[in-house]
């Protein structure tokens, strides 16, 4: 109930962020409409960070106290990361078109560490297909993500590192968080778009931890009851293993295959 | 130990020859300082588009570039985007020729961070003013 609070309340602080982008705020004197852009991709682009950094945190977390809370904690994160970072992407594409002229630019460092920061990411989730031993898989997760959280910095301080087409940090540059380039009102529809669109981040992040604990749980009673039946098996030969549910006592009525999951595991993990 | 070993990487793509290889374009300056390999080469030039030099219909362009110190005059034949204006950053894209022009291929505009409100009776550049 309360994650529905917080659903509620970061779609209509994300709505009320974009209309004051929108109408709230005047245009860029030089680019015009398009600069508007700005509001949701420097956002996105904060989440993709903020995702991958607690994706990195969770896996240390992971490997100290192997507790696969922490792992869950790191999918949901990635997850929601890669997401963030494909709209940073995107909306970054939007902006670039009008202003500079062109959609991308390859050898731009920011660019290109930013699709690297992408490619990474999707490769983590990938990874974590490939295991169906949740421990396992964990470890591997966390060391990958723990790796590629080095692309984070990079791309951060990329433009200011090397010389490329991208503009560095209007707002998220050491020197500039007391003074920023932009006048009060950009700052303000900026930090509003910031603050909605971490709320939502929130949500999300939220909601896909429980749905991460859902589906460990899952993943454990359908092992577990793999392991009962080829026991049960190994006991009474003569006997086809039959997929009963009265043999696997305790199990999620979804594990049968045909039901669609209740909501009650997931609010159960709260 | 891990975070030892990603800021070892981090500093080492910050400040080793590695990161300095990786150069999006060059200055004027660079660019004549190769010398005879300057010319033929496709390469990206950026700078500034010096004030007063940018003249010609948008498929017959001739601006110029500066960096302070060295200029190079760039033509291109390719519609440059709105945005491109004098005293402001671009980036071209193509080759040096003998006379010393630059031939671009392509015209990309670079601005910078700062952002400014339109104040009363200002024209935004991207708006197409009389004359330009």
């Amino acid at each position: 109930m309360k994650t529905r609070i917080l659903g509620v309340a970061a779609l209509l602080a994300v709505i009320a962020a974009a209309l004051f982008g929108l109408y709230g705020v005047p245009a860029d004197l030089n680019q015009g409409d398009a600069q508007r852009i700005m509001y949701p991709h420097v956002a996105s682009a904060w989440l993709a960070y903020l995702s991958f950094g607690v994706t990195a945190l969770a896996g240390i977390g992971w490997l100290i106290r192997r507790d696969l809370r922490f792992d869950a904690v790191a999918v949901a994160s990635a997850e929601i990361g890669v997401l963030f970072t494909a709209l940073a992407i995107w909306g970054g594409m939007m902006w670039a078109r009008p202003v500079w002229g062109v959609f991308w630019q390859w050898e731009d460092p920011r660019l290109t560490t930013t699709a690297l920061l992408l490619a990474l990411y999707v490769g983590y989730l990938l990874l974590r297909r490939l295991s169906d031993d949740p421990a396992r898989r964990a470890t591997r997760a966390a060391v990958v993500g723990l790796v590629a959280a080095v692309d984070i910095p990079i791309v951060h301080f990329s433009v200011i590192w090397w010389r490329g087409l991208h503009q560095p940090p209007t707002f998220l540059s050491p020197d500039k968080i007391l003074h920023p380039s932009a006048p009060l009102p950009f700052v303000l529809a900026l930090v509003g778009m910031l603050g909605a669109f971490t709320l939502a981040w929130t949500w999300l992040l939220i909601r896909r931890y429980q749905l991460a604990r859902a589906e460990l749980a899952r993943e454990d009673a359908v092992r577990g009851g793999l392991v009962r039946r080829a026991s049960a098996a190994a006991a009474r030969p003569g006997v086809a293993a039959r997929p009963a549910a009265a043999a696997r006592p305790g199990l999620p009525a979804s594990d049968d295959g045909g039901t669609p999951q209740p909501k009650a595991p997931a609010e159960a993990t709260q | 130990m891990g975070v030892a070993i990603i800021a070892a990487v981090i500093g080492y793509l910050a400040f080793s020859e590695v990161g300095k290889a990786l150069v999006y374009y060059l200055t004027p300056t660079e660019l004549l300082a190769k010398g005879e390999a300057a010319f033929g080469e496709t390469v990206r030039l950026g700078g500034l588009v010096k004030p007063g030099s940018k003249h010609g219909p948008d498929t017959n362009l001739w601006f110029t570039l500066t960096d302070g110190t060295t200029d190079i005059q760039v033509h291109t034949s390719v519609a440059p985007p709105a945005l491109l204006k004098e005293g402001a950053g671009a980036v071209v894209e193509g080759r040096l020729g003998v006379n010393h022009g630059f031939e671009a291929t392509q015209v990309v505009v670079k601005h910078d961070e700062n952002y400014v409100a339109p104040t009363n009776g200002a024209v935004p550049s991207h708006v197409a003013q009389p004359g330009s």
